[in-house]
C-alpha cells in the first residue's frame, strides 16, 4: 500500500527531490551476514586444524571433516558472502535509481526466508544429508526455497529498476541485473538439471554450475559493489563508463563456456576441454578492462588509501581479483594444469577469489553502508583498519603458502617414484602455516563483527547525527 | 582413447567465426548509432551526487 | 537502437540472457549429443582395442555403500579419475602394471558423480580389489595404524557398524573394475 503510493509520488515529484530510504531489508541482510561470517569462521579454523591434528573431534560423526567442509563452503558462500551482497544491493539499487525500494516488506520476508535456509542448511549438512555435488550439497527442498528467495529478491530489484527516476543506468545496475538473471539459470542447471544426468554428463553440468557460481554470481555482484563503492568512498568519478560496458558484455558472453576446465586431462571429451581452455584465456578481456578502469580511477588519488579504510579493502580486493583472474586462465593451460590441478594450490586460488577479492568488496561495502543506514558514525575506524591488516596478512600467508605447497605437491605427484603418503607428510609445514594464517584472518573477522555490531547497537541508543544535506 | 576431435573442431571454427562477425557488427552499429558520444559518461558523475546525507563520514 | 542502449532495461535483459544462453546451451546440452560415449556403458571383448571387460550397474548393497561414501564427504579429498597423465597411470597402477586412463563410459551409472576436485588423499579410481576387508576395517578405525603420517580422519561409527562397513567396502571394491587390466588375483571375498 505504502509502496504503491511511493510509486506515484516518485513519478510526480520534481527530479531534484531525494527519496527517504528506510533500508530495513539491507539492515537485516547485512547484520545476519556478518554474524554468519563469524560463525562459519570458527568452522574454517576447525577444518584447518584437522589437517594438523586429524583426530581432533574425529570420533563425533557430525563434526568429521567431510561434514564440516560443505558447511564451511556453503556457509561462507551463501550465509556470509551472498547475503552481504544482497544486503548491499538492496542499499545501492534504490540510490542509483533515485527511488525507494519497490517493497521493504517483500525485502524483509526475503531476509527471513534466507536466514531460515541458512540455518536449515547447517542442520542438514552436519547430519550428512549431502546431495554429493560440489556447491550443490543442499537437498532438493532447500534448493526450491533458494529459488523462491531468489525470485523474491529479483522481483524487488527489477521492479525498483523499472520505476527508476534516472533513466541511464550506472554500470553497477547492469551487473546486478545480470547477476539476478544468470543466477536463475545457473542455479537451476546446477541443482535441478544435474539430477537427471549421470556420470560425465552430470559432472559437466555440475562444473558448469560450480564455475559460474563464482563467475556469474559472485563476480558480477562483487564488481557491482566495487563499481559503486570505489568512486563513492573516494568521491572520485569512475575513469570510463564505456570501458565498463565492454567488461560487462564480454563477461556475459565468455564466462559460461569454461566449466569443462575443471576436468582437464580427465575423462571428458578433448574438444570440450579445448573450448573451455580457449574461453578461459579469453577471460583476460573482461578482467583487465575492469581492473584498468579501477586503477585509472585511482590515478593521482592513491593517497586516499591512507585515510579511507573502505578504499584499502576495495583496492587490495582489486589487486587480488587481478591476480586470481590471471591464475585462472593460466591453470586452464594443459601444461600448467598438469602441475597444479587437484593440489593445495587450488584452495589458495579459490580463497584469494572469494576471500581476497569478493569478501573484501563486501566488507568495504558493509563498512561504508552500515553507518549510513543506521544514521550514525562507524564505531571505530581504527578497529576497521586493524581488521584490514589482520585479514591482509593472514590472507597473504594463506594464499602464498598454499601456492608454494601446491607447486611442491604437484612436482612430487608427477614423480611416481615418490610414495603418495610422502607427499602428504611433506605438506605438514604448509598446513601449519595455513592454520595460523587462518587464525589471523579470523581475528580480523572478530574485529569487523564487533565494529559493525557496535555501530548498529550504538545507533539505536544515541542521538542521530544532524543531517548535513 | 578414440579420436573424436575432428567433426566437432570444425563446428568450433564456425562458431568462433560467427562470434567474431557478430562482435564486429555490433561495434560498427554502435559507432553509427552514436553510442560512443559524450552522453554515455554523464551517469558516472550523477552517481556521486545522489547521496541523501553525510552519515558515516 | 544502440545509442540508447544504457537506457533500455528490456533490451538489456534480452541481450544478457541471449549471450549467456549461447554458451550455456552449447556447453551443456550439445556435448552429450556429439559424444555418445558419455552415456554408453563400457564394454569391450577385443584385447586389441585395449583392456577388456564390461561395466555393470551397482547392486543395492553397493549403492548403500556409495551413499555412505557421499554422506561422509570422502569425495572432498579423494578424486576418482586416472587422468591422461603418465604419473596418474603409474599411481593408479598395481605391482608394476600401469592402470588404463579413466574414460567417460566407465562412469555411466554414477549419480552423483565422484570425480572430485581436490586430491588430499590418494586417487581411488582404481582402488577396487587392492585391499581386503580386514585392511579396510583397521584403516577406518584409525588410518595411522596402517599408514603412518596419514591425515585421514578416523571413522569409528562406520567400523563399528557391520552393515554400513560392509556396504561401503562393497562399493570401494567396485571402483575401476570395469576394465580388466590387473595380472594378479583379487583380495575380494
Amino acid at each position: 500500500m505504502d509502496e504503491k503510493k511511493a510509486v506515484h509520488s516518485g513519478t510526480a515529484v520534481s527530479s531534484t527531490a531525494v527519496p527517504v530510504h528506510t533500508d530495513t531489508t539491507a539492515k537485516w541482510f547485512l547484520l545476519s551476514a556478518v554474524v554468519y561470517f563469524f560463525i562459519v569462521g570458527i568452522v574454517a579454523i576447525i577444518l584447518a586444524a584437522k589437517f594438523i591434528w586429524p583426530e581432533m573431534l574425529g570420533t563425533v560423526a557430525t563434526l568429521t571433516y567431510g561434514r564440516l567442509r560443505p558447511l564451511h563452503v556453503n556457509g561462507m558462500l551463501f550465509g556470509w558472502l551472498l547475503a552481504a551482497d544482497m544486503g548491499l544491493v538492496y542499499y545501492l539499487v534504490p540510490r542509483l535509481c533515485g527511488v525507494k525500494l519497490w517493497s521493504e516488506k517483500l525485502g524483509v520476508a526475503t531476509a527471513i526466508l534466507w536466514n531460515f535456509i541458512i540455518l536449515s542448511a547447517v542442520v542438514v549438512l552436519l547430519g550428512g544429508w549431502n546431495q554429493g555435488l560440489e556447491y550443490a550439497e543442499l537437498p532438493l527442498w532447500l534448493d526450491v526455497l533458494v529459488v523462491v528467495a531468489w525470485i523474491m529478491f529479483g522481483w524487488n530489484i527489477f521492479a525498483t529498476v523499472a520505476k527508476r527516476k534516472y533513466v541511464q543506468m550506472y554500470v553497477s545496475v547492469w551487473y546486478i541485473m545480470g547477476t539476478i538473471l544468470w543466477t536463475a539459470f545457473v542455479y537451476l542447471v546446477g541443482n535441478f538439471a544435474v539430477l537427471f544426468a549421470t556420470g560425465v554428463n552430470q559432472a559437466n553440468l555440475n562444473w558448469m554450475y560450480v564455475h559460474n557460481a563464482v563467475g556469474l554470481i559472485f563476480t558480477p555482484v562483487g564488481l557491482a559493489l566495487a563499481y559503486y563503492f570505489i568512486p563513492k568512498s573516494g568521491n572520485i568519478p569512475l575513469y570510463s563508463h564505456k570501458l565498463s560496458m565492454i567488461g560487462f558484455w564480454s563477461l556475459a558472453f565468455i564466462y559460461v563456456w569454461t566449466g569443462a576446465h575443471h576436468m582437464l586431462h580427465g575423462p571428458i571429451s578433448q574438444w570440450l576441454q579445448t573450448i573451455a581452455i580457449f574461453f578461459s584465456v579469453m577471460l583476460l578481456v573482461p578482467v583487465w578492462t575492469v581492473v584498468y578502469n579501477f586503477f585509472a580511477t585511482m590515478k593521482g588519488q592513491w593517497e586516499l588509501l591512507q585515510t579511507r579504510v573502505e578504499l584499502k579493502f576495495l583496492m587490495s580486493g582489486v589487486v587480488f581479483y587481478l591476480l586470481t583472474c590471471f591464475q585462472g586462465p593460466m591453470h586452464s593451460l594443459r601444461s600448467v594444469n598438469a602441475l597444479v590441478s587437484k593440489t593445495d594450490w587450488i584452495p589458495g586460488h579459490a580463497h584469494m577469489a572469494v576471500l581476497g577479492a569478493f569478501s573484501f568488496f563486501a566488507i568495504a561495502g558493509t563498512l561504508y553502508t552500515v553507518p549510513r543506514i543506521f544514521k550514525t558514525r562507524l564505531h571505530s575506524a581504527s578497529m576497521a583498519n586493524w581488521s584490514f591488516w589482520f585479514m591482509m596478512i593472514g590472507g597473504l600467508g594463506f594464499f602464498v603458502t598454499l601456492w608454494l605447497g601446491g607447486l611442491w605437491q604437484g612436482w612430487q605427484w608427477n614423480n611416481p617414484a615418490i610414495p603418495f603418503i610422502d607427499t602428504v607428510v611433506a605438506l605438514g609445514p604448509v598446513w601449519t602455516v595455513r592454520f595460523f594464517s587462518g587464525v589471523l584472518i579470523f581475528l580480523g573477522i572478530v574485529l569487523f563483527l564487533y565494529d559493525i555490531v557496535a555501530t548498529a547497537i550504538g545507533a539505536s541508543g544515541s542521538e542521530p547525527i544532524e543531517d548535513a544535506a | 582413447m578414440q579420436d573424436y576431435t575432428y567433426p566437432s573442431i570444425f563446428l568450433a571454427y564456425l562458431l568462433f567465426a560467427v562470434f567474431a562477425g557478430g562482435a564486429l557488427y555490433f561495434l560498427i552499429r554502435s559507432i553509427k548509432d552514436g553510442y560512443w558520444g559524450k552522453d554515455s559518461e554523464e551517469v558516472k558523475y550523477r552517481m556521486l551526487a545522489d547521496e541523501e546525507n553525510k552519515y558515516g563520514e | 537502437m544502440l545509442g540508447n542502449a544504457e537506457k533500455n532495461a528490456i533490451l538489456f535483459v534480452i541481450a544478457a540472457v541471449l549471450l549467456f544462453l549461447t554458451g550455456g546451451l552449447l556447453t551443456t546440452l550439445v556435448p552429450p549429443l556429439i559424444d555418445t560415449s558419455w552415456g554408453r556403458p563400457f564394454e569391450n571383448d577385443d584385447p586389441a582395442k585395449g583392456p577388456t571387460g564390461k561395466l555393470r550397474p551397482y547392486t543395492e548393497q553397493e549403492l548403500a555403500g556409495r551413499e555412505i561414501y557421499n554422506r561422509e564427504g570422502c569425495w572432498y579429498c579423494h578424486t576418482q579419475q586416472t587422468r591422461t597423465l603418465l604419473a596418474d597411470t603409474k599411481r593408479s597402477g598395481w605391482r608394476g602394471v600401469d592402470s588404463p586412463i579413466s574414460t567417460p563410459d566407465e562412469f555411466v551409472y554414477d549419480a552423483p558423480h565422484m570425480f572430485g576436485t581436490k586430491r588430499t588423499g590418494p586417487d581411488l579410481s582404481r582402488v577396487g580389489g587392492k585391499y581386503d576387508s580386514q585392511w579396510h576395517l583397521t584403516h577406518f578405525r584409525n588410518p595411522r595404524d596402517l599408514v603412518p603420517g596419514s591425515i585421514m580422519p578416523p571413522f569409528p561409527w562406520i567400523a563399528d557398524n557391520p552393515e554400513e562397513f560392509e556396504a561401503l567396502v562393497a562399493y570401494l571394491q567396485t571402483l575401476g573394475r570395469a576394465k580388466d587390466w590387473r595380472p594378479d588375483q583379487d583380495y575380494e571375498d
